[in-house]
């Protein structure tokens, strides 16, 4: 297997506070890497500095071999990242499916350039054609017509999905994707990102709280404690870690 | 589902009633009044370019005198010092300096500034255009430039003479129908759902691989460019540019025609451009008396009504038909 | 030296009369978080008012009364930010920046009418009163009295706010309430009296400065945007509500306007926007940084 995702001596902090010292970290092509660690370990800010959300004080980051270090975010993305948010972004004033048209408007036009950017007034057949497969691969079929910021949490989260695979990532980012769920909607988000990370071929990077959701879906896992890597390997080696033991697991 | 075809039917039905009564405004009224409706025809597409940013973008800018102006000068200059060029590159002329401004400024302001700031800077920026209009001898300094003439369109086949006032009032109907098609293109357009999208979470829109900062300046290109067209046709229609089309005030005047009428409305604007320039006839007797009543009107939409009248009339339609319908479902295109 | 000593006075001119009509605007802005175009209205209201008391006194100014005129002003105008606090700003507190900033342009309106009702759309003038209407030479500089009053104006006002708002109680509130207002209301602060004694005084101040800088302006209804301009850029470049950083702020854009149309004087007033523009590109937090009010 080759890395698809590489950071080396990742540093970050936000005025004095030092969040990320010196942090390697690699993903695997096609594996689904679950970062964790107590509240306060660096988790989102890992997430934001290879996301490009922030820029890093220090170090390197290579996305499928190239050096994405002073890249945008939006420029990332379109080199194959995508990501969602802890709290599910997206248009509140729009419907579901407005909401989707764009995503898939961006990728066009992303792929394309401007081509059908102006004058077309009505999406093109295509991608609403597209948009329907999205909607019913990710069973959102009883909330397309709804105006997104009333959707319920987990149809949020579930809509962010599909915008994020409407872009055709090659690596999905996932911020606490089950945060704030039922534990009957955590059972049903974990069998969807299961399926769609087969369906799409994708490697899957998430951070997580629940124990379920992350045995459930890690082929690795990576723990974070202040700020460093403190052990990283398959998910029962991980269990196993002394370390780990005391410093995370241990308090459960 | 969103019916496209039937929203474009809808609009395109609203637009056809407006033109039919600008149309009929010669035939029925005198000069003075024609006069009138001239410049809110121009007055509604004015509005109606400030919208795209406002609504469309999220951006709130209190410098469109700057376009409007610029265009408007852009225009006397063309059919003063260069006559022998045709009046329609005038017009292009006028259009091109509104979006180069836009361009100039807009890359500036939107770089950093967001809200409030955003609002002061493009304040700023257009008293600084204000004030170098009024310091230059080639644009006339304070005395603006007078006698631009209305043309005569050399179409090839046939001329079209525009020089009397009854035929341009008609040329600038056709003008501002076609401003006004072209926004309403592009608000629904992929670009526009773009634009609407960055307003309503630019970090998501990020995340999609959109440079935000790009399709912002886009948008106030386009703004810029429109509103100077305005002001391109409004000059050979009142036959001069003087530095008062300029000054900040004119800024204002789309901001209050977007409340007035509604901003969750395409033609919110419209209606507020209709609306004023009822109240402005209205009071025209009383000096300051105009300035009240639009004053208090522009703070009751503002604190009782925030859709204004055209979000008014829908709130009171749903209210009596008691149904809930979804804002996005609107059938004219544009949101809150 | 003698252009140097010239410009710089005239900036310091520019900038206090600047910080006058400022200083209730960046209160206002620090505390309420709204950005008040009406305050250049109720500046040009309390002008007015000075103007009709003085007019009342047969037309004459002396010093006495040009300064209980102003004080009048102010007593005036912070009446009516008593009846806006009540009618308006307290609805603006749930509302969206763009529609508060076109809320208080809407109010500058209404001013502006009223102002052309009540007073017409004349142009009127007054000179400064008897005793500050001499001239001082320094060197061979010569400095008219009254803008040397003004300067000094300025600066008593700026030391008095800064007493105000560090060493008094009620300043001491003003401060809580801006850096945390609903902290304040859990430790049981009157949150709304302390709103509304800041829009008064706010007021007050517009209105006073109204009176005070009345002499040699030509009374128009025009006049209420003329300084508004150079208020805002001050507010914004002085940081959120800082009154220092207004201070600050204004003398930087004075001495820039003035050393600016030294230069070129056949551009006054676009020096003091280039420079608000420059300088926002580089730091769009002002030059003082975020979420001081002192």
């Amino acid at each position: 297997m080759t890395s698809i995702l590489e950071a080396r001596g990742i540093q970050k902090s936000y005025g004095a506070v030092r969040v990320l010292e010196n942090v390697d970290f690699d993903l695997q092509d096609g594996e689904a890497h679950v970062v964790i660690g107590p509240n306060g370990a660096g988790k989102t800010t890992l997430f934001r500095c290879l996301s490009g959300e922030t820029r890093v004080n220090g170090g390197q980051i290579k996305f499928a071999g190239q050096d994405v270090t002073a890249l945008t975010g939006a420029q990332r993305v379109k080199l194959g990242i995508g990501r969602t948010f802890q709290v599910a972004r997206i248009f509140p004033d729009m419907s579901a499916f407005e909401n989707l048209i764009i995503a898939i408007e961006t990728r066009e036009r992303n792929d394309k350039g401007l081509r059908f950017t102006f004058g077309y007034i009505a999406p093109r057949q295509q991608v609403v054609d597209e948009a329907e497969r999205l909607v019913v691969e990710l069973g959102l079929e009883g909330a397309v017509d709804d105006v997104a910021g009333t959707l319920s949490h987990g149809d949020k989260k579930r809509l962010e999905l599909a915008m994020s695979l409407a872009l055709s990532p090659r690596l999905l980012m996932l911020d606490e994707p089950t945060a704030g769920m039922s534990p009957s909607d955590r059972a049903e988000a974990v069998r969807l990102i299961a399926q769609v990370r087969k369906g799409y071929g994708l490697s899957l990077l998430l951070t997580e709280h629940d124990m379920e959701v992350v045995f459930g879906l890690a082929t690795r896992l990576t723990v974070l404690h202040h700020g460093e890597i403190i052990a990283s390997g398959e998910p029962a080696e991980v269990r196993s870690d002394s370390r780990v033991r005391e410093v995370y697991l241990g308090q459960h | 589902m969103i019916d496209y075809r039937a929203r474009f039917r809808s609009n395109l039905l609203i637009a056809s009633c407006g033109l039919a009564v600008f149309a009929v405004v010669p035939l029925v009224a005198n000069s003075g009044l024609m006069f009138l409706a001239g410049l809110v025809a121009i007055n509604v597409v004015f509005g109606l370019s400030w919208n795209l940013l406002f609504s469309g973008a999220g951006l709130l800018s209190f410098g469109h005198a700057m376009f409007f102006g610029g265009g408007a000068y852009a225009m006397a200059v063309v059919s003063l010092r260069l006559p022998e060029l045709p009046f329609l590159v005038g017009l292009a002329v006028g259009a091109g300096c509104g979006a180069l401004i836009a361009l100039i400024f807009g890359f500036i302001a939107l770089r950093r500034a967001s809200g409030v700031y955003f609002a002061v800077l493009t304040l700023a920026f257009s008293e600084l255009v204000h004030i170098l209009i009024t310091k230059t001898t080639f644009l006339g300094r304070n005395d603006g430039l007078v006698g631009v003439p209305r043309p005569e369109i050399d179409l090839g086949l046939f001329r079209l003479d525009l020089t009397s006032a009854t035929a341009y009032y008609y040329f600038i109907i056709v003008a501002m129908a076609a401003a006004a098609f072209a926004l309403w293109c592009f608000q629904n357009s992929p670009a526009g759902r773009l634009i609407q999208a960055i307003k309503q979470d630019s970090v998501r829109t990020a995340f999609l691989g959109t440079s935000v900062f790009a399709w912002q300046l886009t948008a106030f290109v386009l703004s810029g460019a429109i509103a100077a067209f305005c002001g391109a046709v409004m000059v050979p229609f009142t036959q001069i540019a003087s530095p008062e089309i300029a000054y900040w005030t004119v800024s204002t005047q789309p901001i209050l025609f977007t409340l007035l009428g509604g901003a969750g409305n395409f033609w919110g604007p419209a209606v507020g451009a209709i609306l004023f320039g009822a109240i402005d006839y209205g009071t025209r007797a009383m000096h300051g008396l105009s300035e009240i009543t639009v004053g208090t009107l522009l703070l009751v939409v503002v604190l009782v009504i925030p859709g204004g009248l055209l979000g008014f009339v829908r709130h009171r339609r749903k209210k009596t038909r008691g149904t809930a319908k979804a804002s996005t479902a609107e059938d004219t295109g544009a949101r809150p | 030296m003698y252009d140097i000593g010239m410009t710089v006075f005239n900036g310091l001119a520019w900038a206090m009369a600047t910080f006058l009509v400022a200083a209730g605007l960046t209160l206002i802005f620090g505390i309420l978080h709204i950005l008040n175009f009406a305050h250049g209205g109720f500046f040009m209201i309390g002008a007015y008012v000075s103007y009709s008391i003085m007019m009342a006194f047969g037309g004459s100014l002396p010093l006495w009364l040009y300064l209980v005129g102003a004080m009048a002003s102010g007593i005036v105008v912070g009446l009516l930010g008593w009846a806006v606090d009540k009618l308006v700003f307290r609805r603006l507190r749930d509302v969206e920046d763009a529609y508060s900033l076109i809320a208080t342009y809407a109010l500058l309106l209404v001013c502006g009418g009223a102002v052309q009702l009540t007073w017409g759309l004349n142009y009127m003038g007054v000179m400064p009163p008897a005793a500050l209407n001499t001239v001082v030479f320094v060197g061979d500089m010569f400095m008219p009295t009254f803008t040397i009053f003004i300067i000094l104006s300025g600066i008593v006002a700026y030391i008095g706010l800064e007493f105000f708002i560090s060493k008094t109680r009620t300043g001491r509130l003003i401060r809580v309430v801006a850096a945390d207002p609903w902290m304040a209301q859990l430790l049981g602060l009157n949150v709304k009296k302390i709103y509304l004694i800041t829009v008064i005084f706010s007021f007050a101040m517009a209105g006073a400065a109204g009176g005070l800088l009345m002499p040699n302006q030509s009374l128009s209804p025009e006049l209420g945007g003329i300084f508004l301009l150079q208020a805002f850029g001050v507010v914004i470049l002085g940081g959120m509500g800082s009154i220092r950083g207004a201070f600050y702020a204004a003398l930087l854009l004075g001495l820039i306007e003035s050393f600016g149309t030294y230069f070129f004087p056949q551009y006054p007033g676009i020096f003091f926007l280039l420079a608000l523009a420059v300088i926002l590109l580089l730091k769009p937090e002002g030059i003082m940084g975020k979420g001081q009010t002192a």
